[in-house]
């Protein structure tokens, strides 16, 4: 390319300016938002634990059913409900509201106003998932999947998102001029399609039920697009914003964002029907929800793409960063599981995974190794500036992200086959070689019960684990809160003692 | 909970940092883009093959053209299977299941010269009704027998054909089938009568089987 072209390209582009921040600057902006962020991050660290330990004793009912069967509030809907609801409402979406906040005020270059507005925010949307979750184990769920908070509270917590996303759009109103980088427009985004999602399938699902073929599909609409147009976004604007920031690199392409920004807004919002494969709904649907599935292959390879050109050559750094060993974890598994995900879309392999483990893997592999350990990532970023604190245990740090790490795999791994297993038997057949008359292979369903048992062990060992690494990492964020504030030029806690010798100014 | 005091200075995590990120400006690989273009037009390829015809009634996503599905003609009815279905809902109540009638009320079906004879005979009774006396299997019975059709439930032909086919080779009759072809030329014929047939009114097809 000539100099007269990338001189005109330049000129007709929003211009990058690679102008560092000053330290003083960002550290006035992380102070204005370090108030409502701070309370977001240990409601979102609350449900957490909470929902983990609903998450092991829903796992620990499904191989030994009579585990805590006297107690009729801990039945398994209830609390499998529980543990979605606290991990969904409580733990990702405050954890998200942290992150998003933080990172769009400072790429924004502006100080957050009247975060008092948002702290009474805060606290009603955790109010409203407290009165939600103990609703459910009531036994007051609406048994509407992902949206089983009884119509007594839901209105709380669309209030109090709307006020949240309010003050994210005034944030971004008033930003510095200059370039928006990819993250403000994934953020700006979630923020916009969520109260959409939200309000929509509340009005169409609780208040004034829609009828017939279109409630299950306003169902799935809303329940998948929750991961994609809210968790999603939320989590690549993280790794778009926070590897660069550890690494000090730019990201690889402007054009490769654009494209995986805008043809994610283009195809996601079709890609739930496909859980209604087989449904009595009109074909073109299903094949719209089809293609729209297999579409996001665009988006995911693209991002993948972005983040993987932007990481080569700095692979070494995962061993003394934390935050990038859990962002690049999170990015790798973002790529894998929206693959997955689009081969779960085509009919002929959805007939053998649709109602089966496969698609619980699926949705822990989604939320748990893509989102959440995106989260710790941005945690263990923001904690030494939000708080002035070091964190004080490489250990710690390690014992999470391992246990975490492995936690998920064995979970993954062991539910898809075991969902492959099960949807394999319940299909299969066999033909009389006389007659010719074909029969189920596996007649009776108690059996491929008894064969899932297995699996179902997996998933509670897998469960322990994880419970082990969020047990580690809420330890050990009550740690760093008793610590002593640092002093100017002390070094982090680094994951990889023998790499000592600092290569870059940060070290997170 | 509250949060600690803020910081009067810069952190030292914030004076190590690493500039706010930006993007450089790489064209992304053509190859990238061109496979993108595949996926898009291969993707609109199977949404048209699959989407029976885009019609909101079409659940079956083989379905093409013009909203038939590939391989599914019209429906097979065996008139038989459907002979005996509108013989059980209309008219065991008088002819019995075993097609015997009540002795001396009403007619047996089983071995009757007029269900075996010609078919021109039944298929006006089935139209019209018949009424007044009427020999049958040597015994004589005076009842009135409705009208499947304008007088009565107005049956289609098919419909006459299906549940005189099934008469007529149940309870070891053997008399051949009953078409829908040759009740509506029947029905054609009679097309302005208004009233129940008797027995010396069709003697003439009756009496032509002897």
């Amino acid at each position: 390319m000539s100099s007269a072209e990338s001189s005109f390209l330049a000129s007709i582009k929003p211009s990058t300016p690679a102008g560092a921040a000053e330290p003083a600057l960002l550290s006035e902006i992380d102070a204005s938002t370090r108030a409502p962020v701070f309370f977001f991050l240990c409601c979102g660290l609350f449900w957490l634990l909470l929902g983990t330990a609903f998450a092991l004793v829903a796992s620990i009912k499904l191989h030994n059913p009579g585990f805590l069967g006297q107690a009729e509030w801990l039945t398994f809907g209830n609390i499998r409900t529980a543990h979605l609801t606290s991990v969904i409402y409580g733990w990702a979406t405050n954890a998200a509201f942290a992150v998003a906040f933080w990172i769009m005020a400072r790429l924004c270059r502006t100080k957050l106003r009247h975060v008092g507005v948002l702290g009474i925010a805060a606290f009603f949307w955790n109010l409203g998932v407290a009165i939600g979750i103990g609703g459910i184990l009531r036994g007051d769920s609406t048994s509407i999947e992902w949206l089983e908070i009884p119509a007594y509270a839901s209105p709380l917590l669309f209030c109090a998102y709307a006020l949240v996303g309010v003050w994210a759009v005034v944030a971004f109103r008033f930003r510095a001029p200059g370039h928006v980088y990819v993250s403000q427009w994934y953020i700006l985004a979630a923020l916009f399609w969520f109260p959409w999602l939200y309000s929509i399938a509340q009005i169409m699902l609780i208040f004034a039920p829609a009828r017939g073929a279109v409630q299950p599909l306003v169902n799935w609409w809303f329940a998948h697009n929750v991961l994609g147009l809210w968790f999603t976004p939320i989590g690549v604007a993280s790794i778009y914003y926070f590897m660069p920031k550890v690494l000090g690199k730019p990201i690889h392409s402007y054009y490769l964002s654009a494209l995986g920004f805008w043809s994610l807004a283009l195809f996601y919002n079709w890609a739930g029907v496909h859980h209604l494969i087989g449904g009595p709904e009109p074909a073109w649907v299903i094949s719209a929800g089809v293609v729209a599935s297999l579409l996001m292959v665009i988006p995911v390879v693209t991002t993948g793409i972005n983040h993987h050109l932007t990481m080569i050559g700095s692979f070494s750094r995962l061993k003394d960063s934390p935050t990038l060993r859990f962002m690049v974890f999170g990015g790798m598994s973002y790529t894998l599981v929206s693959l997955i995900g689009s081969a779960m879309a085509v009919r002929s392999f959805n007939e053998i995974t649709h109602f089966t483990h496969f698609t619980v893997a699926h949705a822990h592999h989604g939320l748990y190794a893509f989102f959440t350990m995106v989260m710790f990532g941005a945690i263990y970023y923001m904690m030494p500036r939000l708080t002035g604190r070091e964190w004080p245990s490489a250990t710690l740090i390690s014992v999470h992200f391992w246990a975490c790490a492995v936690g998920i795999t064995i979970y993954v791994v062991g539910l898809s086959l075991g969902g492959l297993i099960q949807g394999w038997e319940m299909i299969a057949t066999t033909t009389d070689p006389q007659t010719h008359e074909v029969a189920l292979r596996f007649p009776l369903f108690i059996d491929i019960v008894r064969d899932m048992i297995p699996y179902m062990v997996s998933r509670s060992v897998a469960g322990i684990l994880i419970t082990i690494g969020h047990l580690a990492f809420a330890a050990h964020f009550a740690w760093m809160l008793l610590q002593p504030r640092v002093a100017a030029g002390a070094q982090p806690a680094r994951l990889s003692p023998d790499s000592a010798a600092p290569r870059t100014p940060a070290y997170e | 909970m509250s949060a600690p005091n803020p910081p009067a200075n810069p952190t030292p995590a914030h004076s190590r940092e690493n500039p706010e990120p930006h993007e450089e400006q790489n064209f992304p690989s053509l190859l990238l883009l061109f496979l993108c273009s595949v996926l898009i037009f291969g993707s609109a390829l199977y949404f048209q093959r699959y989407s029976g015809t885009f019609s909101p009634l079409v659940y079956n996503e083989e379905v093409q053209g013009s909203g038939v599905a590939a391989g599914t003609a019209t429906a097979v009815v065996d008139p038989v299977v459907m002979g005996k279905r509108l013989f059980v809902q209309n008219c065991v109540t008088c002819h019995e299941v075993t097609g015997l009638g009540k002795p001396g009320i009403y007619p047996p079906l089983a071995g009757s010269e007029w269900v075996n004879g010609n078919e021109e005979a039944i298929v006006r009774i089935l139209i019209h009704g018949l009424g007044g006396p009427v020999v049958v299997n040597g015994a004589t019975f005076n009842g009135a027998m409705p009208s499947f059709g304008p007088l009565g439930s107005n049956w289609k032909d098919e419909k006459i054909a299906y549940v005189l086919t099934y008469v007529r080779q149940e309870w070891g009759n053997k008399a051949p089938p009953v078409t829908a072809e040759t009740v509506a030329r029947i029905r054609a014929s009679i097309v302005a009568r208004g009233k129940a047939w008797t027995a010396e009114e069709l003697a003439e097809y009756h009496s032509a089987t002897k």
